[in-house]
């Protein structure tokens, strides 16, 4: 079931370095590229049907076209390498492993939007990838593919990395650019967009790392090379990071469209032995939860999360099985989202913060229907009416369990604490 | 997220020092604008002294141009800047979704037991200091530890033992 | 005027301010979108969540009314199911972490919080955890006070010290329902308009050191008036209260709104000017050394202007137009020289390039425009000929110093006329009280030649007389404001077109070609 487009070079010994990147095929592309004008390399990439591998899905060459043409600013490129959704664990794979596709992937971009200045923003977790990362840019600065005249052009290429610091938010495009502009990770209100009024107030074009890697396959091979994968909609492959009560958990390159349980059994190994599925996580801890039932009609595409109230988000795969607590691994993700709420938004701020008390208070056995009620009221009370998704990436999930695993919930009223061992 | 603005004063004023001057002014120039230096150089200073007092933030404002709450606000904001001095081993346990299914508890448990201090604490001795931290981006080897910025895969109580016994 | 747009809210028909937001927009025809984080003058920020309204085929179809722009046709929903449900939520999220502790706190009265409780939410608290602790009392500098718990982060205080004053003290730190406003340990409030986060606050986690605990806001009657305390001419509520067996007292300032002088703002120090207005008044006429009643005094005035050789009056910059005006009518009918020599209300320097003027003083263009003499030989040259001088308010030591000033005293008839004891009025021989400006009406011309009007605000429980009426007692022609106008239209020629009655409240723009000096 696996292919190797993105990760074709993941198991070659040392292929971040440039040298052995290069035997590979790293750069080959950039030959093609200065041939081309740049607006055929935008309908390439929006031929393909590329779409931005970050977790929201929009076609990418779209989102290019959305920079203003007749401008007076410079543009910027952002590549988001803040992967902080939990589950997602793709993007670290290119940056350690094959970094020379994603500054390929750079150039090419640059090229297309007509850009000179790009910013890596890489979360700040990434110790040691980022030492990686920024060896292999700096192998290509002496290589000459980037800095004054880069790949030999009459075109100036930097590509400067930006440490995040630990802050979930900053994968939200317009928190990252306020990060880089040295703020606090708060999202900005859209409009403008980013590709209007971006960084720095200029036109700015933020794309994940994957996307970005993702465009020397399709310039080397063309967009219907790309197509040939997934499905109509939702096409290419994607690298899939599977984790959780699985067998094999791991990083796997895909083709959109496969039948997710086959995915889970034939890829990844399973469930453990004698464990019984009780629901899987299908796109990144932000993403509505699938029952065993859901599970056995979906597929690994955009589309057919959508048909079944989720969402494809980053790919990060999770597995649950019968040995779970929900309640617990509800209060584990509205821990998470309320510690990274970014404090802006009233909602967001006050409400995620109530929702966590509340559902200790039910794990302390010290709830009652009306607190699961009122933790679903909140979702919907929270739920968009913020800046940001953040607030929505909580409650849509926890409204997910709060629906398809209630009796969980209402277990631990009627049990009180004494059924149950607090965490 | 706990309250990080009881901000810590050394008494003493602090600089760069050469090889962290040197590389600001590398750095300074990559950015149209020198407030974009407020992350890198609370980096530069976390990296130099291992956390970050009140008088490192004066400094990076006065250097930078900017006002000190703005720098107080990113280094309250960005939770991985240490705002006060951590152990010489500074261990991260993910708590987040996947570490969590497959047992970060166990191993925060062991770690209690261990070298006696709980998340949040700096042992007595100054050798460790304890931190849960969300999502470090490791799932597929759940659970995982990061120690002084290195990572630990498919880590458990036994792996963790022999780790401990490597830090000395 | 800006161009007109129609747009419907709530299916009805209005006419709006094209290029506006939809909360200034709609709010000028009267209709209120509740907001909390938005203020005109710190700009839009979107965070308090509470100015969501819907758009009807709007793509969103849920906006903050703040940051969206008001275009021809829009269809802005407020009274709709969604909408007040969305008011309500937001207000419950605010109020979740909050002490509600009202009864101590210094804004209830005019809290925003209140208001909009009372108006769009009205639930009972579903609040059953403990709430988010945060610190109290802390002090932020230049009197201001911070309640961490009591703030709702709307972050105007911090907008404001980034925007406005370009201090930046101010900042929100940590994440998360932790976030809290504070200071950089070391780095206070230091910026001369530091009090104004007081009035921006739209709820009562900043307070001022002076005013807190000291009335409750409802208890108060808010006046307006204009700043008297430099040459700018703030636009500023006096609230005040006359508390029973006690005298009406001035506790605070607060800027009052006027696009073409301030704006919403005024400096710490002329807020803190109200104190002036309190304190170290002069209520007892002195004669000779002696208290003694007003009518005597006045006659004892009288009795030294008929044996006077050489009189020399000097009126304030600090006066009124009306009352320049009657003591220069008075001045020529008394054959006396006037000055208007005050060069130590000038502190030259101290101003800067946004409210605060190097002129202490309120009325100076207005000596100007009477064509009062205000220069230093002229009153050197009239005061080495005097026998008697005339002081109007004019705190003479301020300019000449007080050695200089006994020295006068030592070889002329010193009287003063004034509100306020100051070194002066201690060494005057007659000495007569009179109003200060709370407490009576009059029109004065700011820096910028901006002429504007005030009226009485303070009734002390023994009013007291006016400088005009004082003057009229001693024999000046002009008796009232309305006689000092008929006056002021016809010899002084860049009033003449002023209506007095007619003066709008943002005050007139006198332009130069109107200004001319007095004829006769």
């Amino acid at each position: 079931m696996e292919v190797k487009i993105l990760s074709a070079k993941f198991d070659i010994e040392g292929a971040h370095n440039i040298e052995v990147a290069k035997e590979h095929g790293a750069y080959a592309t950039l030959d093609k590229l200065f041939t081309m004008d740049p607006a055929e390399v935008t309908t390439i990439v929006k031929d393909s049907g590329l779409r931005g591998r970050g977790g929201a899905g929009f076609p990418a060459g779209l989102k290019w076209s959305f920079l203003p043409k007749d401008l007076d600013k410079p543009v910027y490129l952002c590549v988001n390498s803040d992967e902080s959704e939990p589950a997602t664990f793709k993007d670290r794979y290119i940056l350690v492993r094959d970094p020379h596709m994603l500054i390929e992937g750079i150039i090419i971009c640059c090229y297309a939007i007509n850009c000179q200045d790009t910013y890596i923003y890489i979360r700040g977790e990434y110790t040691s990838q980022v030492k990686i990362l920024q060896a292999a840019i700096d192998e290509a600065y002496a290589a000459g593919y980037l800095g004054e005249k880069a790949c030999g052009q009459d075109f100036r290429i930097d590509v400067t990395v930006h440490r995040g610091a630990g802050a979930y938010v900053c994968g939200e495009e317009t928190a990252l650019l306020e990060s880089i502009e040295g703020k606090k990770g708060q999202p900005r209100s859209k409009p403008p967009f980013p590709a209007v009024e971006g960084l720095y107030g200029c036109p700015t074009i933020i794309n994940n790392v994957q996307t970005i890697a993702s465009l020397p396959f399709i310039l080397a091979q063309g967009a219907d090379a790309y197509k040939a994968h997934g499905t109509e909609k939702s096409s290419g492959t994607h690298l899939f990071g599977i984790s959780g009560l699985v067998q094999k958990p791991g990083m796997y390159e895909l083709p959109l469209g496969l039948p997710l349980l086959e995915v889970l059994d034939k890829v990844a190994g399973g469930l453990r032995e004698g464990r019984t599925l009780k629901g899987v996580i299908p796109g990144g801890s932000s993403t509505p939860v699938l029952t065993p039932e859901e599970a056995q009609t979906v597929t690994l595409d955009y589309e057919s999360m959508a048909e079944h109230n989720t969402m494809f988000g980053s790919g990060g795969i999770v597995v649950l099985d019968d040995t779970v607590d929900i309640v617990k691994l509800v209060e584990n993700l509205i821990y998470f989202y309320h510690h990274e709420s970014c404090g802006q938004c009233t909602p967001c701020r006050e409400g995620l913060g109530w929702m966590l008390k509340i559902v200790k208070k039910i794990i302390r056995g010290e709830g009652s229907t009306k607190d699961i009620d009122l933790l679903l009221e909140l979702c919907d009370n929270i739920e968009m009416k913020t800046v940001c998704v953040l607030s929505a990436a909580c409650t849509m999930p926890v409204r997910s369990y709060l629906n398809k695993f209630r009796h969980e919930f209402e277990a631990y009223v009627a049990g009180g604490a004494s059924s149950q061992s607090a965490m | 997220m706990s309250d990080r603005s009881q901000l810590i004063e050394t008494g003493t004023p602090f600089t760069f020092d050469a090889q962290r001057d040197a590389e600001f002014e590398r750095l300074v120039k990559r950015y149209p604008t020198r407030e974009s230096m407020i992350l890198p150089s609370l980096w530069l200073v976390q990296e130099q002294e291992g956390w970050i007092s009140a008088e490192a933030m004066a400094y990076i404002a006065d250097r930078i141009g900017t006002f000190a709450s703005k720098v107080f606000e990113a280094a309250t904001f960005y939770t991985m800047y240490n705002l006060r001095p951590m152990g010489k081993y500074h261990i991260c346990v993910c708590r987040t979704l996947s570490c969590y299914l497959l047992g970060k508890q166990e191993i925060v448990d062991f770690l209690n037991r261990e070298i006696g201090i709980k998340p949040g604490e700096v042992s007595s001795d100054k050798m460790f200091s304890l931190e849960e931290v969300e999502c470090l981006g490791h799932c597929g080897s759940a659970p995982v530890v990061q120690v002084n910025g290195e990572f630990y895969e498919n880590m458990d109580v036994e792996k963790l033992k022999e780790l401990l016994a490597t830090l000395n | 005027m800006a161009e007109k747009i129609k747009l419907f809210v709530n299916g009805q028909e209005v006419e709006v301010e094209s290029g506006k937001n939809l909360v200034d927009a709609i709010g000028a025809v009267g209709i209120e979108i509740p907001h909390l984080c938005y203020h005109p003058a710190l700009g839009a920020d979107g965070n308090c969540r509470m100015c969501l309204v819907g758009i009807e085929d709007g793509r969103p179809p849920l906006v903050p009314a703040c940051k969206t722009r008001a275009v021809e046709g829009m269809k802005v929903q407020l009274d709709t199911d969604k909408i007040r449900k969305i008011q309500r939520d937001v207000m419950e999220f605010e109020l979740v972490n909050h002490p509600v502790d009202c009864p101590v706190c210094d804004q209830a009265g005019e809290c925003k919080l209140q208001d909009y409780y009372m108006q769009y939410d009205g639930q009972k608290s579903r609040m059953s955890v403990p709430q988010v602790r945060k610190a109290k009392h802390l002090d932020f500098g230049c009197g201001v006070i911070h309640d961490q718990e009591r703030c709702i982060l709307c972050a105007r205080c911090v907008r404001f010290t980034r925007m406005i004053t370009k201090t930046g003290e101010l900042g929100i730190v940590n994440r998360t329902d932790y976030a809290r406003v504070t200071i950089f340990p070391g780095r206070p409030l230091a910026n001369r308009y530091a009090l104004n986060v007081v009035d921006l606050c739209p709820v009562g986690a900043m307070t001022s050191q002076d005013f807190r605990f000291k009335q409750r806001a409802w208890f108060l009657t808010k006046s307006k008036s204009i700043c008297h305390g430099c040459a700018k001419g703030c636009n500023i509520f006096i609230d005040h209260n006359r508390e029973k067996y006690k005298d009406d007292i001035i506790y605070r300032f607060r800027p009052r709104l006027n696009e073409q002088i301030n704006g919403y703002f005024m400096c710490d120090e002329g807020r803190m000017s109200y104190k002036l207005e309190n304190e170290q008044r002069l209520t007892k006429p002195v004669l000779n050394g002696k208290v003694a009643d007003f009518g005597t005094t006045v006659e004892g005035i009288r009795r030294a202007l008929s044996q006077a050789q050489k009189m020399l009056f000097v009126v304030s910059p600090n006066c009124s137009l009306e009352e320049m005006r009657a003591i220069q009518q008075f001045a020529a009918s008394q054959n006396a020289t006037l000055s208007g020599y005050s060069d130590g209300y000038i502190k030259q320097g101290d101003g800067d390039d946004y409210l605060i003027q190097d002129d202490k003083s309120a009325n100076r263009a207005g000596l100007e425009l009477l064509g009062i003499d205000s220069s230093k030989t002229g009153f050197e040259t009239a005061v080495a000929e005097a026998d008697l001088l005339i002081s109007f308010q004019n705190d003479l030591t301020r300019t000449l110093g007080a050695e200089a000033c006994n020295q006068l005293k030592e070889r002329m008839v010193l009287i003063s006329i004034g509100s306020h004891e100051d070194s002066l009025t201690q060494m005057a021989a007659i000495m007569l009280p009179v109003a200060s400006y709370s407490e009576k009406d009059g029109t004065i011309v700011n820096a910028d030649r901006i002429l504007q009007r005030y009226a009485v605000a303070v009734e002390k429980n023994a009013p007291p007389v006016t400088l005009i009426q004082a003057v009229a007692q001693l024999g000046g022609e002009i008796t009232s404001l309305e006689s000092a106008w008929d006056d002021l239209n016809t010899v002084v020629a860049g009033l003449n077109k002023v209506d007095f009655a007619q003066i709008p409240e943002q005050g007139l723009a006198l332009t130069d070609s109107e200004v001319s000096n007095v004829a006769a």
